[in-house]
């Protein structure tokens, strides 16, 4: 119902908008073509905003996009896409005065294949899946079966900090009543960390072994907004451009140095990785590991120095001899 | 031959006796992600799930890297080392109809335009034995592109699931002879042929998602100079990799040396015209914006593919439609082409 | 068995010009032996080390990698080694995240003056890699 609500807000906000000439573009989120799937919306027409939607499903972070397109934009933005938004700020990428920003309050997405592990059936065969506040319902041939929130919403909304956005121009909704499970959230790292070193790097290994190259997640993440990445380089050539582990590794390990204050946790690579390798148990650590030494939580204050650009005389060097 | 049928219970059993003979490939989840895996001489439990692998068959004859030759520096010239091929005879169990199609389709690339010393051999030493969908997706779209989620076309032995067990039909020769070469197999009865009839018309019903092909080719011929329509249809889009990597008709490969000292090896390796940097190694990539290309995207399986050899370059997988993290959809995306053209 | 005592790591230091490279300069002149294992590249400064040197010299066989820098408050550049501290941390941290032996990758700060100093981290960080053993990490077969 209350999606509903905010939905007709968008609707109309959008459309004022594009009418008075305030943005070029709108982009937010319309039905998928596929059971209940989302997918962005682009559009310069005042009409299309009619098909603007808000529901459990709009899992993209649309910041992505900001980079490449020219003119002013009006975005929707959920918490952790809000913030990618003000990193992107914070590095020259885009002006504060050419977003309009929408934010929607975030109650947490819901992670599909959770559900399909959950009740044992894909997604196409199921008949529904709705939020009722702390509840996810799912009906399948016909019957419902209830499952806790936090066992079915993605596990970086799980440990979201900040599901309302603090930057917009427009709050679509009143604060987000999202509960966050921390230690659901890093179960992944967890287990990953109980485990001697040598049997993480077999761990990484074995995962890197099926990955294709394809990229994804560098092309899905919007603080991976270069121009040409250190991969494609060739003089010196850092890493082969072929799908071997070791390759794969590397360059997983540099991407995430290089997103280290600019990720937000917002959960993309490792959704749009279509071989699930576990891509957020690196990048939830780096979050994690860059705030417990500096302090330094991404995309929270679009005046702040990015966070590699900048250094304290006190950060800590007892590793350095 | 007459039609056989095998008792599911007895899969394994039918398995290990053809791999007695040859390197079997089963549909697998043992790696996190449903591929083609070499069979570890029990597992058949893609009985319970086996619908559509997200990595396609076409890895196993056009795999992700692999090496073309090494070489060595030998005073002035270099010595040239060919892999070695080990001539092993391969059998895939389990491809799916729409999947060996695309085989039929990368055959006009691999063996009708040159003869691919790399796809080639591996390719003529497999059979293939399909077995037929029972569940679409509704990403699946076989059925609008000749095909059937039952289609024995391009296999040479097919099976089709009725109930207890599949119904067994040797399609060509190599198929016949591997129904030969295990005793599990049973005669089919009557009632096992109407069954597997029924169960093939049903299956073809269950293919909900349509695309009409009709001039298709005309049709994207007409459309290419509108440039706000293909920037429409591209806005969306992110320029990975995963709509073509993993489309079983996808061929592009980029080729690499790595040296070190004076010894190196040169491998292929799976390329996408999707990416921004796509052929940036000999000169620049043609297709700077984005539109151009996913409209290249398009047309090569819908136009330039059916200019060339009289097929369309897509089985209707849904591969596309299901894995790509944005839901870019060549259905929607050929039909927007459609209206916009009709409407002129 | 025999091989294993015969081994001998090696260590790739990244020296910046201006300190570093000068103290281990400074070492070599006044005899204050250093382990052989280093191989030693100049740099303009510690801030000029990219992460990516340290994932491609383990990735072509080094044991280990050394950046050596000024300093704080000393840097001929004024922040060059504060950003290396910030990016040695990361890079070090979050490959033992990885399940890479932190004592692969380390860092010092060794003044031109300090010869000794450099003599002394070498031994130490040699010894360490000692210890561990040769890095296999991109191998196929560990
Ligand atoms: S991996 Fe690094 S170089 Fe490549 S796009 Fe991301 S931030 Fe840029
Ligand atoms: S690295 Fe992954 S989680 Fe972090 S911002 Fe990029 S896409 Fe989002
Ligand atoms: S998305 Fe996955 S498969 Fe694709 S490049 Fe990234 S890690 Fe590899
Ligand atoms: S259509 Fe989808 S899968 Fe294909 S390149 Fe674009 S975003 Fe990637
Ligand atoms: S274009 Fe899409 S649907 Fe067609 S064969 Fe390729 S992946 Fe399958
Ligand atoms: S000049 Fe020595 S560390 Fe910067």
């Amino acid at each position: 119902m209350k999606d509903r609500e905010t939905e007709q807000r968008l609707r109309r906000e959008a459309k004022a908008l594009l009418e008075q000439g305030k943005v070029d573009y709108i982009i937010g989120f319309e039905t998928g073509s596929l059971k209940f799937t989302t997918t962005p919306l682009i559009t310069k027409d005042k009409d299309s905003v009619d098909r603007l939607i808000i529901n459990p499903f709009i899992v993209n972070n649309l910041s992505e996009y900001l980079t490449e397109l020219k003119g002013r934009v009006g975005i929707v933005a959920k918490g952790c896409d809000n913030r990618s938004i003000v990193s992107l700020i914070q590095d020259n990428q885009v002006k504060r005065e050419d977003v309009v920003i929408l934010g929607v309050p975030c109650p947490g997405i819901i992670d599909l294949s959770k559900v399909e592990g959950l009740v044992g059936k894909d997604r196409d065969e199921l008949d529904d899946v709705t939020r009722d506040g702390d509840k996810v319902v799912v009906t399948v041939d016909g019957e419902k079966k209830e499952f806790p929130a936090s066992e079915v919403l993605f596990d970086n909304c799980l440990g979201c900090e900040f599901p309302t956005p603090q930057e917009y121009n427009i709050l679509l909704d009143e604060s987000s009543s999202l509960v966050a499970d921390k230690t659901a959230s890093r179960k992944g790292i967890e287990t990953l960390e109980g485990m001697p070193q040598e049997q993480r790097w077999d761990f990484w290994e074995k995962e890197f072994s099926r990955c294709i190259r394809c990229y994804a997640c560098r092309s899905i993440c919007p603080a991976c907004f270069c121009e040409r990445c250190f991969v494609e380089e060739s003089e010196p050539q850092w890493i082969a451009p072929v799908p071997r582990w070791q390759d794969n590794l590397i360059f997983q390990v540099i991407r995430n140095i290089h997103v280290a204050g600019r990720c937000t946790d917002c959960g993309e690579c490792e959704r749009a990785c279509p071989v699930n390798i576990p891509l957020r148990s690196l990048t939830k650590e780096m979050y994690d590991l860059v705030d417990d030494l500096y302090h330094f939580k991404a995309g929270m204050d679009k005046e702040a120095a990015p966070l590699m650009t900048h250094y304290e005389t006190t950060d800590p060097e007892d590793f350095i001899k | 031959m007459a039609n056989k049928k095998i008792n599911k219970k007895n899969i394994a059993k039918l398995l290990g006796d053809w791999s007695k003979e040859f390197e079997l490939f089963i549909p697998s989840k043992d790696e996190g992600i449903a591929k083609f895996a070499k069979w570890d001489g029990k597992d058949t439990s893609f009985l319970d799930w086996h619908r559509n692998t997200i990595v396609p068959p076409k890895a196993i004859f056009f795999p992700p890297v692999e090496e073309m030759f090494s070489f060595q520096k030998d005073k002035q010239s270099y010595h040239i080392e060919l892999p070695s091929s080990d001539g092993q005879k391969q059998l895939i169990f389990g491809i799916r109809p729409y999947d060996a199609n695309a085989l039929t389709i990368l055959d006009k690339t691999f063996k009708d335009t040159y003869e691919d010393p790399y796809y080639l051999p591996k390719r003529k030493n497999t059979v293939l034995v399909g077995l037929g969908c029972t569940k679409p997706y509704d990403s699946c779209f076989c059925t609008s592109l000749g095909g059937s989620p039952t289609d024995s076309a391009n296999v040479d032995l097919m099976l089709t699931d009725i109930g207890d067990e599949f119904l067994v039909e040797g399609v060509t020769d190599k198929g016949r002879e591997l129904m030969s070469m295990s005793s599990e197999l049973e005669e089919a009865t009557e009632a096992d042929e109407t069954r597997a009839k029924e169960t093939k018309e049903a299956t073809y019903q269950k293919v909900t998602r349509q695309l009409d092909t009709k001039d298709i080719e005309e049709k994207l011929l007409s459309s290419f100079e509108i440039q706000d329509l293909w920037e429409e249809i591209a806005a969306k889009c992110i320029s990975c990799g995963i709509c073509t990597l993993l489309c079983p008709t996808c061929y592009c490969f980029d080729i690499n040396d790595e040296l070190i000292k004076d010894r190196g090896t040169r491998f292929r390796s799976w390329d996408s015209c999707s990416f921004p940097v796509y052929t940036k190694m000999p000169m620049e990539n043609p297709r700077i914006e984005k539109w151009r290309r996913v409209r290249n995207k398009v047309c090569h399986k819908y136009e330039f593919y059916p200019m060339n050899f009289d097929v369309i370059a897509c089985t209707g997988c849904g591969r596309c439609v299901r894995q790509c993290p944005v839901n870019w959809d060549i259905t929607q995306t050929l039909e927007k082409m459609q209206a916009k053209v009709q409407s002129g | 068995m025999k091989q294993e005592s015969e081994w001998e790591p090696k260590l790739l230091g990244f020296l910046c010009r201006w300190c570093s490279y000068a103290g281990a300069d400074l070492a070599g002149t006044s005899r204050k032996k250093y382990p052989a294992n280093i191989r030693i590249i100049k740099v303009p400064c510690s801030g000029r080390v990219d992460p990516l040197f340290i994932l491609k010299a383990l990735r072509l066989g080094f044991d280990g990698v050394l950046v050596s820098g000024c300093y704080p408050g000393d840097c001929h550049y004024q922040t060059g080694n504060y950003r290396a501290r910030r990016r040695m941390a990361i890079t070090k941290k979050f490959l033992e995240y990885v399940g890479v032996d932190p004592q692969r990758i380390q860092a010092s700060w060794v003044s031109a003056s300090e010869g000794g100093k450099f003599t002394e981290v070498v031994t130490e960080v040699t010894k360490g890699l000692k210890e561990i053993g040769p890095n296999k990490l991109f191998a196929d077969e560990r």
